[in-house]
């Protein structure tokens, strides 16, 4: 047991820390709902960061630790499924962004705009569809991801990949490290506001409500990041359920808690809260929700029901 | 960053079961069903930690120069894990081989090294906390039991209340104020801790009966006891310093999870025996029930980590703290909700564990303290401003 980063593991995050400070933004330019960046989605393939779990000596782990940090940023970009489920694929390396959906393939995915794949969990295996982009209407939302559907779904195009529990395994080891660091930078977000913002002659941060509030938030926040990293370290089932569906019971109040205590300025779009706490909202859905992650964790642990 | 065991902990922890599955009584359960605090349970444990002692499982971890092994931090947490798992055979011992001790070594006399230490490596020692009174729970500097100087010692008057294990205790690790009048500092500087002697003249022990057990709690008043110079721990003034290193140990010292866990395993064998758990319901709460579980764990070893690594201690121990909360109620919610009968004399264990986590709040401070720590030494937000 040791919570520490290897030589290795500080070497890539420093490197990434470096390319994040150059690529990422400070501040909210524009009145947005998200803010897709390209030219960072290009620096991370570039630089090798989404590859990190093919490399000898990484894994799973290692891409965890990618993109919860990634996860921080302002700016939204595909990481969770390039550097989590890509490598599971039989799909050629930069085949990516990548798009997921459950059921529908012709529902609303993430990063459907861009992507140039798109994986459906069909129930006993998943399709793998090639996107042709002329096929995407983009769909206008207020969850912090650019969504997009096909307008046709021709699923003879697609070809079948088997090991369906895999894929789900890392779907929801990649939500949990995303909402991880979501979480974490939506808090500092927080933790900034209540400090600076005065209110009867106060910060508004040194109200015990809001302590204890932010306390409890701090702990969903640390859990998630924990859940998720030791279910990238495992590459179980059950961890991997356990963690999703821990992030996913806990984003609901979480991310009322920290709106509520940015008041009418986190209702607006000028303020970057959203940015983070809608990306939680979308996830919170992701596989069918928390009950789901629930039963397949009891299922992983105790056995299926009779 | 690894988050399995070594093959020698993975041991350690063989090593450990094998000796609960040989040792712990056919009764074992009604015996831990009055709590660590009850007479059977306090009678049992000292049988039971000589067997540590003897097996060399009492105080592993303890400096060698102090009788120990100078076993890994690690090694001592499983033995907790196992142990608290287990109803916690050791009784009232946890807090004498996690704390107590450690505390002594730290700032302690070598007389008192030598008065003190070998019962309780020897498994014999019972100790008591003297910190909570009528007025000063949480807020323990608040306390107003008085040490008045005298010539070779103190006389101590006042009162302590929620006191665990003082009706079996041979000492009582006891916070009292010197007051102003007698030349005491002012606020925390005034406190002292002396290790009293339980049988010395004017203490009266009154036992609270209480949801938690026989036993568990009591009322310990003072009047007017001589507790001699030699047994005050650290030099006055020192006592809150001393204080704080002892409550760091204890925070996280109870592996609270751990025993919630195995409880959840057992509610759910329970639940597969009558046929319930295809109820996706059921499934629904208990998961959710052990993903509370399981996070307590992460973050109670995010903490043993740090001491592991000799990292300085952090507040994250609160935010561990609350977790451990959290997943103790979780589990006791989910039992009492769906296996009712379980308190109602079906599941000793169950009860057992019922007393346990509604006091997990309570007991080493209130949870909501932890929350304030959280807000300001984790997350840095600003204080309340200071009283009137």
């Amino acid at each position: 047991m040791n919570f520490s980063l290897t030589d290795d593991q500080a070497s890539v995050m420093s490197g990434l820390d470096q390319l994040l400070g150059q690529t990422g933004e400070n501040g909210l330019q524009h009145a947005v709902t998200h803010v897709y960046s390209a030219g960072l989605d290009a620096a991370l393939a570039e630089a090798g960061f989404l590859d990190i779990a093919r490399e000898d000596g990484f894994g799973p782990l290692d891409a965890a630790l990618v993109v919860e940090r990634v996860a921080r940023e302002m700016q939204v970009v595909e990481v969770g499924v390039s550097a989590l489920i890509a490598p599971l694929l039989p799909v050629d390396v930069g085949i990516r962004p990548i798009a997921l959906l459950s059921g529908d393939a012709g529902g609303a995915a993430r990063f459907l705009p861009m992507a140039k794949l798109l994986v459906v969990d069909r129930g006993d295996h998943a399709l793998l569809l090639p996107v042709d982009p002329d096929t995407v209407v983009p769909v206008e939302t207020l969850l912090a991801y650019p969504f997009g559907r096909l307008s046709e779904v021709d699923l003879d195009s697609g070809t079948r990949f088997d090991d369906i529990a895999g894929v789900r395994r890392r779907w929801r080891i990649a939500l949990a490290a995303e909402a991880a660091g979501c979480m974490a930078a939506a808090l500092a977000a927080i933790i900034d506001h209540v400090t600076s913002r005065f209110a009867f002659g106060r910060p508004l941060g040194s109200f015990q409500a809001i302590h204890h509030r932010l306390a409890m938030a701090a702990e969903t926040a640390e859990s998630t990041r924990w859940l998720a990293l030791r279910a990238a370290w495992s590459d179980d089932d059950g961890d991997a359920a356990l963690a999703a569906g821990f992030a996913q019971s806990r984003i609901a109040g979480f991310t009322y808690d920290l709106h509520q205590f940015a008041g009418a300025m986190g209702l607006t779009l000028e303020f970057p809260l959203h940015l983070w706490t809608y990306r939680l909202r979308a996830l919170a859905s992701d596989l069918g929700g928390a009950s789901l992650q629930a039963r397949a964790l009891a299922d992983a642990v105790w056995g299926e029901a009779a | 960053m690894e988050f399995g065991w070594t093959e020698e902990e993975q041991a350690h922890r063989r090593r450990i079961r094998t000796l609960l599955d040989e040792t712990l009584p056919a009764d074992w359960e009604q015996i831990s069903l009055h709590g660590p605090g009850s007479d059977a349970q306090t009678a049992y444990s000292k049988e039971f930690c000589a067997i540590l002692a003897d097996r060399g499982l009492l105080v592993p971890h303890w400096p060698a120069e102090h009788g120990g092994e100078d076993a890994p931090v690690w090694q001592q947490f499983i033995l907790g894990e196992e142990m608290w798992a287990a109803g916690e055979p050791r009784g009232a011992q946890y807090m004498n081989v996690n704390w107590v001790g450690p505390v002594l070594m730290k700032f302690g006399t070598p007389a008192q090294l030598d008065k003190y230490l070998p019962p309780v490596r020897r498994g014999e020692s019972i100790w008591c906390q003297g910190f909570s009174e009528p007025s000063a729970g949480s807020d323990l500097a608040a306390l107003r039991t008085t040490a008045v100087p005298v010539e070779g010692g103190y006389r101590v008057t006042g009162a302590k209340i929620w006191t665990s294990y003082a009706g079996q205790a041979d000492t009582c690790f006891l916070l009292a104020r010197i007051p102003p009048v007698a030349g005491g500092a002012a606020g925390k500087a005034a406190i002292v801790i002396l290790l009293t002697d339980m049988r010395s003249p004017g203490i009266q022990v009154k036992p609270i009966p209480a949801l938690l057990g026989d036993g568990d709690i009591h009322e310990v008043f003072f009047d007017d006891v001589f507790v001699p110079a030699a047994d005050r721990l650290g030099a006055e003034g020192q006592a809150w310093e001393i204080i704080g290193f002892a409550l760091q140990n204890e925070r996280v010292g109870i592996a609270r999870y751990e025993f919630s866990r195995r409880m959840l395993d057992r509610a759910v064998a329970r639940l597969k025996t009558q046929g319930r758990w295809g109820d996706p319901v059921i499934r629904d709460r208990a998961a959710r029930a052990l993903m509370l579980c399981e996070a307590a764990r992460m973050l109670v070893y995010r903490v043993v980590d740090g001491k592991a690594r000799n990292l300085p201690p952090d507040a994250f121990a609160s935010v561990a703290r609350w977790a451990v909360v959290q997943a103790d109620n979780g589990v006791n919610d989910f039992m009492t909700e769906f296996l009712p009968d379980g308190l109602l004399g079906a599941d000793p264990m169950q009860q057992a564990h019922h007393q346990r986590a509604i006091a997990a709040g309570v007991a080493s401070g209130a949870a909501e303290i932890q929350l304030n720590l959280i807000a300001r030494r984790w997350l840095g937000l600003p204080g309340e401003p200071a009283r009137p």
